[in-house]
């Protein structure tokens, strides 16, 4: 029972994760159906981000303080996941939008592997793993047979705190109000006074602000990130998104803690241990999209080409 | 391009036409460097005095003062297509002076190599540059001419004799793609370390193949020689195996060449596999590899090799033939989910089945794959008693060892070439093409959409599951690292690169993104990265491809499949109609005519 719970919470931390990235992909796909797969790279590039902070900008002194040093790397990883994603949505996806459907996924995926590329050429020694400093307390913390890292914690605290604010924003502002228009018909969201581009301008922001708080945190908590983060992370979100109904903010954060429970549950207790974990995820994706491509919260699918 | 139209004159055109060819005569002339650089004197006398030995110019410099006695010459000649040769020719010969001046200056040290502080200078690469700009501002200012459609009946003759000049002129034609493709495997040398220039100057030698190729095809030639070779199809697809075996006879006919050669053949046969999932059917597969890696390692494991757990040893096209079915049989089961599941969901799947082929082929499943140790120790394929890695000799000549893997792949390209092209003139082709274009529609019109997208799935894996197992024979060792998802993702590269739903296509594809590595191997660390960037540049600024379908050409360019504007055809009609309107206004038309 021991192994199961600290299993349990192990694929809790890791859907934490997901679900910060999940919230992005199904955001963007709720709103020009674009399956971004460059989004887990975005993941990557916001943990980087918050290492260069801590590396180079921190004097050494504030590096040891906690609650100077999180929120500056949080803020560092943020914005280089901002500026990355604006972009790329301003230059890859946006000229592209009228385009037949196949060709901003091409893009895309031209855009992760560049990403993942441009972040190991020219990033300082990240050709290979690179430490991540525990940033925040570093301590195990028990509950009964459970051991939990307290950043694993922060994670899973932060994951849901911020999953519940993005929520409320798109179903209670204006903008959220706009978001949900431009998702329904953009024709008719132009028509009614929203100005889709910057809509989803702010989609793109919003995911990969989530994004980049996710890849400071789980850098913090895994305490090593490569280059590669992303692209996997980046699978599991989209398949947690899938799983929970694309389009929905709340399927994509149940999605991702389901996703999560599958890989560590599944490394522990199904045939092939830890090797096969993600296969097991993989055959969920097949089986969900195969059977109930809506999801789990899914809207009933829309036919499209 | 567009910005550049009108921005001169059209009385300046001319004037400037030829400022922009003499540019490029004086630059070719101009040395191009000031010192020897740090590996040894850039080839083609790169520091060269201005007029020193004119006539002996070789390689990238000739190229340029080809282009521009092309360019002055075409200026005062009634050239065909006038405007668009300028434009290529302009453009080519800016690209061979950007990349070789970009080269030179980067590996001298900067601008040194190019004004050196002794006063002497090289400024060869700039004038060339600024040639080829005012070039295409020349063409710019020109009216652009319809590419000219000249008659496949060459001189007019008839029967025999025009079947007989046309063989000529198709002979002429091959011979010469022969000449390029040799010169484009052989030129700048093999890459690497011990030649860091092979990758300057064959990049510098795409500008000039680019640049030919667009003057031909400004002029109507390419057309001309494709409707040719239409008209006289066996003929030219004798002509064309003859070409292909032919290679290994002239300069390219060397150890390593071949074996690239036969690398890139597997991967265009593969490539076109995969032409059939996306290009006609209109399916996106992230995860074609697995089947090139089901193929290899069922092959792997029917080759006799030690390390293979299964172990048998049966001849190869048993053995070729049995990696067909089984990676077929695996493309119905991925195929499988089509029938419920469309459009990027698909795309989802099967990468979801590729990433699981992976995973699966590393832990070694079955023990069938080997895992990380690979199967290694994979005996060529013997057949006829002649092993596939021994030199031979035919007709006197002493072929390079691999010559026999170039030989078999160019035979097996040929063969998945004509099922390709018979396919995609068959029922089930056009099934394909209309299920790309409106699935819907398809199935109103009576297609039985869910066999046709498997059988779609099972046609491209078969062809992929029989270039792994050429594959795995020609590497020698099977290791699940050869199929990761970025293979998929070039193959795919390599479809859309060339022009979805074609066949040179495909085959162009697959040639450019294996053979630039090879050439580049300087810069192999940025490979990856110029892969990914060009995936997005190629979406953005002609996502047709470079081979474009003339179908998929029209839908992606707004233009009809001849080539003419769909908006101008559209305002046409619009005109047209207004006219009827205004006069069945004038005349209102009895219940007779407008029964008609």
């Amino acid at each position: 029972v021991g192994t199961l719970l600290q299993q349990i919470a192990n694929g809790i931390v890791l859907g934490a994760t997901i679900g910060l990235i999940a919230l992005g992909y199904t955001m963007v796909y709720g709103i020009i159906q674009l399956i971004n797969f460059a989004h887990g790279e975005v993941f990557m590039v916001g943990a980087f981000g918050g290492l260069a902070v801590y590396r180079w900008m921190l004097p050494v002194s504030w590096q040891e303080q906690w609650y100077i040093a999180l929120p500056l790397m949080l803020l560092g990883g943020v914005v280089v996941a901002v500026v990355i994603a604006v972009i790329m949505e301003r230059f890859a996806y946006r000229p592209l939008r009228n385009a037949p459907r196949l060709a901003p996924l091409i893009t895309a995926l031209g855009v992760s592997v560049a990403l993942q590329e441009a972040i190991r050429i020219w990033y300082p020694d990240a050709d290979a793993a690179q430490p991540f400093p525990r940033v925040f307390i570093d301590k195990q913390i028990t509950i009964g047979p459970v051991e939990i890292s307290a950043s694993g914690l922060l994670l899973i605290a932060v994951s849901i705190g911020l999953s519940i604010l993005l929520q409320a924003y798109v179903s209670r502002s204006r903008m959220g109000r706009a978001m949900r228009a431009t998702s329904q018909d953009r024709d008719t969201a132009r028509l009614m006074g929203v100005n889709p581009d910057r809509v989803i301008v702010l989609t793109f922001i919003l995911g990969a602000a989530l994004a980049g708080v996710g890849g400071v945190l789980y850098g913090s908590w895994i305490t090593n990130v490569d280059n590669s983060i992303g692209f996997q992370n980046g699978i599991f979100a989209f398949t947690a998104a899938v799983l929970g109904g694309i389009g929905s903010l709340r399927g994509a954060v149940i999605g991702a803690f389901i996703i999560g429970l599958i890989k560590n549950l599944g490394g522990q207790y199904l045939p092939g241990g830890t090797q096969y974990d993600y296969v097991w995820i993989f055959v969920v994706l097949i089986l969900v999209l195969v059977f109930r491509p809506q999801g789990l919260f899914g809207e009933a699918e829309r036919v499209r080409a | 391009m567009s910005r550049l139209t009108g921005f001169l004159p059209p009385a300046l055109a001319r004037p400037f036409a030829v400022i922009g060819g003499l540019l490029f005569l004086i630059g070719a002339m101009l040395p191009w460097a000031t010192f020897l650089l740090n590996d040894g004197p850039y080839p083609d006398k790169a520091t060269l005095q201005f007029f020193d030995a004119p006539l002996e110019l070789t390689g990238y410099r000739w190229n340029v003062l080809l282009f521009g006695a092309a360019a002055i010459i075409a200026t005062f000649a009634p050239t065909p297509g006038k405007a668009r040769v300028l434009r290529a020719l302009g453009w080519g010969g800016l690209a061979i002076s950007a990349i070789s001046s970009i080269f030179i200056a980067g590996k001298g040290g900067g601008l040194g190599a190019i004004t050196a502080t002794d006063g002497s200078y090289a400024f060869g690469g700039i004038v060339g540059a600024v040639g080829g700009i005012v070039l295409i501002l020349a063409a710019g200012a020109m009216p652009l001419p319809d590419i000219p459609h000249w008659s496949t009946k060459i001189f007019g003759l008839e029967g025999w004799a025009g079947r007989i000049a046309a063989w000529v002129a198709l002979l002429i034609a091959f011979a010469a793609v022969l000449y390029m493709v040799q010169l484009t495997l052989t030129v700048g040398g093999i890459g690497g370390a011990a030649f860091p220039y092979a990758g300057p100057i064959f990049l510098a030698f795409l500008g000039f193949a680019g640049g030919l190729l667009g003057a031909l095809h400004g002029m109507g030639i390419t057309g001309w020689v494709s409707r040719l070779s239409e008209e006289n199809r066996a003929f030219s697809i004798v002509v064309l195996l003859l070409c292909a075996f032919a290679l290994p006879f002239t300069e390219a006919g060397n150890q390593y060449w071949m074996q690239v050669a036969a690398t890139i053949g597997v991967y265009a046969a593969t490539a076109i596999g995969l032409n059939i999932v996306v290009g006609l059917a209109g399916l996106l597969d992230l995860g074609y590899v697995a089947f090139l890696g089901i193929g290899a390692f069922v092959a792997a494991n029917l080759s006799g090799a030690a390390a293979s757990t299964v172990g048998w040893n049966i001849p190869f096209p048993l053995a070729a033939l049995l990696s067909a079915v089984i990676a077929g049989i695996f493309g119905a089961i991925v195929g499988s989910p089509t029938l419920r599941v469309r459009g990027d969901y698909l795309a989802i799947v099967t990468l979801a089945f590729g990433e699981i082929f992976y995973r699966t082929a590393q832990n070694n499943i079955g023990t069938l794959t080997g895992g990380a140790s690979a199967i290694p120790g994979i005996p060529p394929i013997t057949m006829f008693g002649t092993a596939f890695n021994e030199p031979i000799k035919l007709f006197g000549t002493e072929l390079p060892t691999g010559v026999l893997y170039y030989f078999l792949i160019v035979l097996v390209v040929a063969a998945v070439m004509a099922v390709f092209a018979n396919l995609k003139n068959s029922r089930i082709g056009r099934a394909w093409i209309a299920i790309r274009e409106d699935e819907d529609a398809a199935r109103a019109m009576g297609i039985a959409t869910g066999r046709a997208k498997i059988l779609a799935f099972m046609c491209g894996a078969t062809l992929a599951g029989l270039a792994g197992a050429i594959f795995v024979h020609k590497l020698g060792t099977a290791s699940y690292d050869s199929f990761k998802f970025l293979e998929s993702v070039t193959l795919l590269a390599a479809v859309i690169l060339g022009g979805m739903g074609t066949i040179p296509g495909a085959v162009l594809g697959a040639s450019l993104l294996f053979v630039l590595p090879e050439k580049l191997r300087e810069f192999e660390d940025y490979r990856l990265l110029v892969f990914g960037l060009a995936l997005i540049f190629i979406m953005r600024f002609r996502p047709q491809g470079l081979v474009p379908d003339r179908v998929r050409r029209a839908e992606f360019a707004g233009e009809t499949a001849e080539g003419k504007s769909i908006e101008e055809i559209q305002e046409k009609a619009v005109l047209e109609q207004e006219l009827e309107l205004e006069r069945e206004h004038e005349a209102p038309s009895g219940p007779k005519e407008a029964g008609r």
